[in-house]
């Protein structure tokens, strides 16, 4: 199956038949919104984790900034929700370029720089509470309105807008490292010094792939905002948005750009359906052996894992 | 059996099923609540109270009986959300249940959108009921906890008081409002906000100590909070007449573990410990809660119990007038005026019980006695006095 | 207002002893492997835990429960380090991600363990007040578990410094091969500095259920201290986990004096940024780059 082919079958699946088959069961359809969620920043982790080379544990900062600027500009400002939607990401794009002299930093010391710059955030939606409304948080932000008919703001017409969220990441990503900055980025991971040499400039790479990562993350911050219509700084920064889109991007394989997709959907899913019965409280656990498991025996991830039997099999019938 | 018959016997049987409730029969109930997750714990007691209301209920209405179907929204507003989902596609008519004022604010949106009846005493922000929903009740709120502690303070005469709090949504709110209820009688009050994450209170209880020298420290803050206020002061010692707090203070499970700090400490609280029950209805409330759980009800369990019996009266009543499709459950719910255990209990427009205040309590020799307001008092408060 | 800047500074200088009792054991894994074990927080808890189910099922001085809670830790931290070394590469950025897979796994463990709820010590003892020069005012524990503190960073500073298996375990991390051809098995030393980590994680442990409450979402929040000392302390320096330690205290107890104690955790931040991005060192380290 070539590419364009299988990306036509993916796209069919989940904007045709998955509603189809589902959209009638809001649960479900919860569920999976839930997880695409999740997806969205895990999609734009991996795109900083494998084309800037930087892991961040952090991206909470960006979701946050994103969900402030979005139920503010509506709220406040009265400007109708997919606008301000946009705006989220371009405000979260500026976020980043607070958090941008941690480039400079080496990987353990950017991931944390980035978890500082999240705590950061968080006190200050907490203090400044004239525009924030501090620790109590702001409610009844608007929903995802009505366009030609079409009630976004119902689960299913959630489902489509956080689902082609996405997709446009994900052909970001795609495009991207396709591209010629793509090319320039993994050699600079090959040998920095030698890209230096021919003159690639490393750090203003990096930067772009951080403010590419922090757009998406604070669009899907502002999905979340107005999806479930409300935001508080606990909520907003909380470390959990971080560490949910990392599993799934490991466990998917942050190289590929499906294995984030397929590993939140698996992740989250999986957690919520077959081990939350199971372990009413501490189920996270399993996300914690999931994720060491995944790093120790198969750090290309469950996507690449997937395409590698796919290709030993194409081989053997070729033979 | 042949394919259509087989289709004929479902069809009646679904008929029958279908037509049932409307006579008299299972009223289904649901319980949106934290069970796992930081909430878990206060989740679970809440719980407790309504597994109890459904029971005595089910005991006593000879018409109908409600079925509770609980589900777990793990402490998170997404989920919480889901939750409310989930319970409408099994086909619940109300819900109880929610703790925390941020997640009981979009699940009660949730249930507003569905036109269904959510009612909790989980969460006391003052936003929720600001919001207009025609569905969204409680029994409970900030203004109740501000009273008691305000209440009280002036009982015994206090002039100053420090008020150290959280800058968590519920602290910081009731933080205020004494604020501005004390500022109004002409107390003097100085203001402490501390991050929930501060665990050495020393230089907060310092500057109060030399800076402010009030006659009462108002602690408004969760358990681990209250510890680190307490032993830094009773470290530094700061000359004050008597030291009090809200929720989550003045309860036997403090008394229990913290027996060295908790002397006359005092805090909101609905019941004595051990607990004194006095009207019939709260006789056989504690002795169900004793049978199912094998242990005496908490301030959660109680208000979970007063939550849901409150709905579940309603409920019943809109089932034999035959509007529950229409709207019958809020509007029977507004014309609620009634006694309970947690006190009078009505309801406004907003779905707000401006009846409400809480009692306090206070620990006094590893005992919990209600000391505010006299009339439920089971003991005198002592004052001055401090645990150390 | 003399009073309170002194009982401020007092304050802090205390809070960093204990600071940096958490944070030793990660500094010394991070100078001696290049790896930052972002579970150890989480060991520091565990320890806590342990201590706590000591006293309340048999009765133990929380002090008196160290051995038990030292092979439990300690036994744990061997087998993080076993999860770690199995990793073939990159394994700066792996290991992080596995040992922030481990932390949530302990912490999880922990919570269906001991569920929520928040427990310290019941011993009073350690909470009496000690008065000194008729001004400064402490809990017992806090002493107790400074002076512990400072004698750790001392000791842990001789045995690199001084002793043959901390010189070995410093050759191991400046020049793994070239340390192999001098005869030093650099497997058995990164054991041995885990070993040690995982004694220190301990003695934390048991100070925090002394001094202050625990709950089971704790382990995060310790990890996040550790680190921000071990990078203003600037990487391979001991005494400077103490310094910085101390720096961080009492930079959190001036600002709850100063100005707002709901400050305290951003101007926390905030100083860790700053020397982060600013002094590559740290401020007490050897020269070494981050970038």
């Amino acid at each position: 199956m070539n590419n364009s082919v299988k990306i036509a079958v993916f796209l069919a699946l989940s904007y045709v038949a998955v509603p189809l088959a589902l959209g009638s069961n809001t649960y479900v359809i919860g569920l999976i919104v839930a997880a695409l969620t999740i997806a969205g920043i895990a999609v734009a982790w991996a795109l900083l984790g494998n084309l800037g080379g930087m892991v961040s544990f952090g991206h909470a900062a960006f979701f946050g900034v994103g969900a402030y600027v979005s139920a503010l500009l509506t709220l406040r400002g009265g400007w109708p929700v997919f606008p301000a939607m946009l705006m989220a990401g371009v405000g979260a794009a500026i976020a980043s370029v607070a958090t941008m002299p941690a480039l400079r930093l080496r990987g353990p010391y950017f991931a944390l720089a980035i978890l500082a710059y999240a705590e950061i955030f968080r006190i200050l939606a907490t203090e400044l509470k004239p525009v924030t409304g501090g620790a109590a948080g702001l409610l009844s932000i608007p929903r995802l309105p009505n366009v030609l008919g079409l009630d976004f703001g119902s689960k299913l017409g959630g489902y489509f807008v956080i689902l082609t969220i996405v997709v446009a990441a994900m052909a970001a990503y795609h495009l991207i490292r396709r591209s010629a900055y793509g090319l320039a980025l993994k050699a600079m991971h090959d040998s920095e010094d030698a890209t230096r040499v021919v003159g690639v400039n490393s750090i203003v790479l990096k930067a772009w792939m951080l403010m590419v990562s922090a757009f998406i993350t604070g669009m899907v911050g502002a999905f979340n905002a107005h999806y479930i219509n409300f935001l508080e700084p606990d909520y907003a920064f909380a470390g959990q948005w971080t560490m949910l889109a990392i599993v799934s991007a490991i466990f998917g394989g942050y190289r590929t750009v499906s294995g984030p997709l397929a590993g939140a959907l698996v992740v989250y899913l999986v957690d919520q359906l077959a081990f939350k019965p199971i372990l009413p409280q501490g189920h996270q656990i399993v996300l914690g052996v999931l994720l060491g498991a995944m790093i120790l025996f198969n750090p290309g991830g469950m996507m690449s894992m997937l395409t590698a039997k796919f290709l030993r099999k194409e081989a053997s019938h070729a033979a | 059996m042949s394919k259509s018959t087989l289709c004929v016997s479902a069809v009646a049987l679904s008929l029958m099923l279908g037509l049932a409730p409307a006579d008299a029969a299972e009223l289904k109930i649901g319980a949106e609540i934290p069970l796992s997750g930081n909430l878990a714990r206060v989740g679970s007691a809440m719980n407790e109270g309504i597994q109890v209301a459904a029971e005595m209920f089910n005991k006593k209405n000879g018409k109908h009986t409600v079925k509770v179907l609980v589900v777990d929204d793990e402490s998170s507003p997404a989920k919480a959300v889901g939750a409310v989902e989930k319970l409408a596609a099994d086909g619940v008519i109300a819900y109880t249940g929610g703790y925390g004022s941020n997640i009981i604010g979009p699940a009660s949106e949730a249930a507003e959108k569905l036109g269904k009846v959510y009612i909790t005493s989980g969460g006391v922000a003052s936003e929720l009921t600001k919001r207009g929903l025609k569905t969204f009740f409680r029994i409970n709120s900030s203004e109740g906890y501000a009273r008691a502690l305000m209440g009280m303070f002036s009982e015994v005469g206090i002039k100053s008081v420090a008020v150290v709090y959280s800058t968590k949504e519920a602290t910081e709110e009731v933080a205020k409002m004494l604020q501005t209820g004390l500022g109004a009688k002409g107390v003097k009050v100085t203001m402490h906000a501390f991050d929930p994450a501060t665990n050495d209170f020393k230089p907060i209880v310092h500057k109060i100590k030399l800076q402010d020298r009030p006659e009462a420290i108002a602690m408004i803050g969760y358990e681990n909070d209250y510890v680190g206020i307490l032993r830094a002061a009773k470290v530094l010692k700061p000359d004050i007449k008597t030291i009090a707090g809200v929720w989550s203070l003045a309860t036997s499970k403090m008394a229990a573990e913290f027996p060295d700090l908790m002397e006359n400490v005092s805090g909101t609280s609905t019941l004595s410990y051990p607990a004194v029950f006095t009207t019939p209805e709260a006789k056989e409330f504690a002795e169900t809660y004793q049978k199912m759980f094998n242990k005496a009800p908490d301030y959660l369990g109680i208000f979970g119990y007063v939550q849901s019996k409150l709905l579940f009266d309603a409920v019943a009543r809109a089932a034999d007038a035959g509007t529950i499709d229409k709207g019958g459950v809020a509007s029977e719910l507004r014309k609620t005026k009634t006694e309970s255990v947690i006190g009078k209990v009505s309801f406004d427009e907003a779905g707000d019980n401006p009846e409400f205040t809480h009692r306090m309590g206070q620990h006094q020799a590893g005992k919990v006695e209600l000391v505010w307001p006299l009339e439920a008092a089971t003991g005198k408060m002592k004052y001055p006095a401090l645990p150390w | 207002m003399i009073d309170l800047v002194a009982q401020s500074l007092f304050s802090g200088v205390l809070s960093g002893a204990y600071y940096a009792l958490i944070a030793l054991g990660l500094a010394l894994v991070f100078g001696t492997m290049r790896v930052i074990n972002l579970a150890h927080g989480e060991l520091v808890l565990l320890g806590a835990y342990i201590s706590y189910t000591a006293e309340e099922k048999l009765g133990l001085d929380p002090l008196a429960s160290l051995p038990l809670a030292l092979t439990l830790v300690v036994a744990t931290a061997m087998a993080v380090y076993y999860l770690i070394s199995l990793i073939k590469t990159d394994r700066e950025l792996n290991s992080l991600i596995l040992t922030f897979g481990i932390g949530v796994i302990l912490t999880n463990a922990v919570l269906m363990i001991w569920s929520a709820d928040i427990h310290s010590t019941t011993t009073p003892w350690y909470h009496d007040a000690t008065i000194l020069f008729d001004t400064l005012f402490a809990m017992q524990a806090e002493l107790v578990f400074a002076a512990l503190g400072i004698v750790l960073v001392g000791a842990v500073w001789w045995w690199l410094e001084k002793s043959w298996y901390g010189r070995a375990l410093r050759a191991v991390a400046s020049n793994r091969d070239a340390a192999k051809l001098m005869g030093v098995n650099p497997q058995l030393t990164e054991v041995l500095s885990f070993a040690v980590s995982g004694l220190l994680a301990t003695v934390a442990g048991v100070a925090i259920y002394t001094a202050k409450v625990i709950q089971p979402s704790l382990g995060h929040h310790l990890t996040v201290k550790a680190f921000i000392i071990t990078v203003l302390a600037g990487m391979g320096s001991v005494p400077g986990v103490l310094l910085g330690a101390v720096l961080l205290g009492v930079v959190e107890s001036l600002t709850v004096t100063l100005a707002s104690s709901a400050l305290q955790e951003l101007a926390g931040m905030v100083l860790f940024l700053v020397v982060l991005l600013l002094m590559p060192s740290g401020l007490f380290g050897r020269a070494k780059r981050r970038g």
